[in-house]
Parts: structure tokens; sequence; C-alpha cells
């Protein structure tokens, strides 16, 4: 399989789907090479992660450019710090919590900008592709509508399966707070929901 | 809400997709950007907060040097200020700033001779708290240099101990107020 990186960057994702069972190995030797500055294997992580990476900051945001933005930025960030990566954890995880980084710093940086975004999501209405469909499109669009702070604690404990521990810790919230998050995107949810009929 | 209610909310936001594929290709903008050397260090955020200790830094050394005059006497009160070197990553505040920060520190020893043995106390216990944290910070940074967090929260210690100074300038002129009432 590592013959794959001497293969044209465009084919990774097309053999990855193939060799399934061979993907573990493969990240790890491409972290290996992607940590001694080799773009080329970084660029097949990206493809190996994206999807995971680009669905959590549409999940955080509920918005797709600011999404892109905070994707983009969130895999330049890794590529900065591949020397810091220890294997401590999945890969996947590490580039979660840097995701999850990039979308509260750039929230933080600008209350302007968030203005902006909302301009932009009220003269621009148009939903998020996120692939869910019937009910589960409105509990997406419900969630998307909730509080930032709510919103995040719901994406990844609900949506993602973190813990409440994993989740404050990413999040840089108690733990407590975290439990009362989700209790109130809980209630918003469930009022959002009744009033469009939703069976939940 | 029911506990009914809860547990279909729970599992039907289990089964939201969790990947999204981008509706473009996100890679070129991450290939330029990363065709670039890694470490950007010095960040324009960075960059700006240092500027605003250094200028505080330097106006108040200005200050003092134009109310006070370079004749008044200086009475030693506290030990020699511990400092270690104001180092962000591979860069330093500079000269300028250490010699803002001495000029601050001889306006200290100053203020403080005209405090109460209670109030002095108060301010030396403050400025060791964050004079500690300084070099503790310090010491960290040597073995991380690139550690944003540390170099932010050195940035915010130098900031404190700038605020410490200033507050004694403050309390010292208010006793003179009094007295002169």
């Amino acid at each position: 399989m590592s013959a794959l990186l001497a293969a044209n960057t465009s084919d990774y994702s097309q053999k990855m789907v193939i060799d399934q069972s061979d993907i573990a190995a493969d990240e790890a030797a491409w972290i290996g090479q992607a940590q001694r500055s080799d773009a080329r294997a970084f660029e097949a992580l990206y493809r190996l992660h994206v999807d995971k990476i680009y669905g959590l900051c549409l999940r955080m945001t509920g918005n797709v450019s600011e999404a892109e933005d905070s994707t983009q930025e969130a895999f330049i960030q890794a590529w900065n710090k591949m020397d810091k990566f220890r294997g401590e954890s999945a890969f996947a995880t590490w580039l979660h919590r840097i995701a999850v980084n990039t979308v509260l710093g750039r929230m933080r940086k600008s209350k302007r900008e968030q203005d902006r975004i909302q301009a932009v999501a009220e003269t621009m209405p148009t939903l998020p592709a996120t692939g869910d469909t019937g009910e589960l499109r409105d509990l997406s669009e419900a969630v998307d509508k909730l509080p930032s702070g709510a919103r995040h604690v719901f994406v990844l404990h609900a949506v993602y399966g973190y813990s409440h521990a994993e989740t404050a810790s990413m999040l840089g919230i108690a733990a407590g707070t975290s439990k009362a998050q989700l209790h109130r995107a809980r209630r918003l949810l469930s009022q959002q929901l009744t009033e469009q009929g939703f069976d939940a | 809400m029911t506990e009914a209610k809860d547990d279909k909310l729970a599992e039907a936001a289990q089964r939201l997709a969790t990947e999204i594929s981008p509706t473009r290709d996100l890679w070129p903008g991450i290939a330029d950007a990363i065709a670039t050397p890694r470490r950007p260090g010095w960040t324009p955020m960075f960059a700006q907060a240092a500027a605003v200790v250094m200028l505080i830094a330097a106006s108040s050394a200005v200050t003092y040097v134009t109310v006070k005059g370079p004749q008044q006497a200086v009475t030693q009160v506290t030990p020699e200020l511990a400092f270690e070197r104001a180092s962000f990553g591979s860069h330093n505040l500079g000269p300028g700033f250490q010699d803002a920060r001495n000029v601050l520190a001889a306006e200290l020893d100053v203020e403080l001779a005209r405090l109460s043995p209670a109030a002095r106390d108060d301010v030396e216990a403050n400025l060791e708290i964050v004079q500690k944290a300084i070099v503790d910070i310090n010491r960290a940074l040597e073995q991380d240099p690139d550690n944003v967090l540390l170099q932010e929260r050195l940035l915010s210690a130098y900031m404190d101990e700038l605020s410490v100074l200033r507050r004694v300038g403050g309390l010292t002129r208010n006793v003179m107020m009094r007295n002169d009432i």
C-alpha cells in the first residue's frame, strides 16, 4: 500500500476505498511521512478525513462557507502541528480537537464577523447539504438554529458521541456546563420540532 | 419534555450524518497555504499585543522621566526584581521594553517607600506572584518555545505586572493628596 504514495495524489481517495483493511497501516505511514513535511502524504490524510472534519465544522457552524473556511484552517493548523502528534489519541480525534478549536477561535475572533455570517445566512437561506433526509433533515435544521453554546455541546455529545468530559475538554468548559447545555439544547429542540410536527 | 421524547431525540441525533462531503475541493487552498514554510511563529495578533505592552511601558517611562526628573532620590525597599528574559518563541520584546520596565521598577521603589507597611506588603506579595509566574512561564517556554498558550500567558503576566506597577503609582498619589489636605 505504501506504493500508493508514489501514485498520483488524485488516485488516493479511490484506492483507499478499495483497500479498507489497510487504512490504519496507511494512515500511520502517511502520518510519519507528513511529519517529515511530505505534503503528498498529508493530502492523503486530508482525503481520508475531510468528510469527518467538514461534517463537524458544518454541524458546529451551520454555515457552508464558514465550515469550508474552518475545515481548511483546521487542516493547515494540523500541518503546522504535525510534529506534535504523538499518537496518544487516534489521528481523527486529534484532528477533531483542532477543528473544534478552529471553529471556536474563529467565532471568538470577531463579533462583527459573526454578524456578517448571520446576515449572509439570513439573506441566503439555502440549507447546508448534510445528506439528512425526512425528519432527520428537520432535526438538522433545528440544530442549526440552536444558540452556539447549546449547539456545540449537542453536536459533540449527541451527534458525535463524545462523553461530557470529552465535550467539556474540547470546548473549554466544565462538565456540568456541558450537561446543562445539553439539557437546554434538548428542550429547545423539542419545542422547535413539536411546532414542526416532528414526532420526537 | 418526556423521557421517551428525550430518548427518541437522542436516537435521532445519533442517526444524523457525521461525514459530509464539501461541495468543492478544499485541498487547493490548503496546498497553497502549506507550501510556505511551517511555524508561523510571530502571529499578527501576538505582535499587536506585544506592541501594546511596549507602548504602555514606554509611555509610563516617559511620564515618569518627565514628572519626576533625574535627581529624585531612590530608596531601595524591595529586593531586586527577579526578571527573566521577555521571550516569545524565538522573539524577544527587546531592549526598549527592558529599559522601560527598569525605569518602572525604579519608580516602584520610590512609590513603595511612600506606602504604609501593610499596603507595601500587599503590593510586594502581588508582584511576587506575578513575577514568579513570569519566571515559570519563561522556563516552560524554554522547553516548548512554540507553545502559543504559554506565549499568551507570558504576555498576560507581563501586562498584569505592568498593571500592578501602574496601580502603585496611583496609590501613592492618592496618599499624597490626602497628606496635602
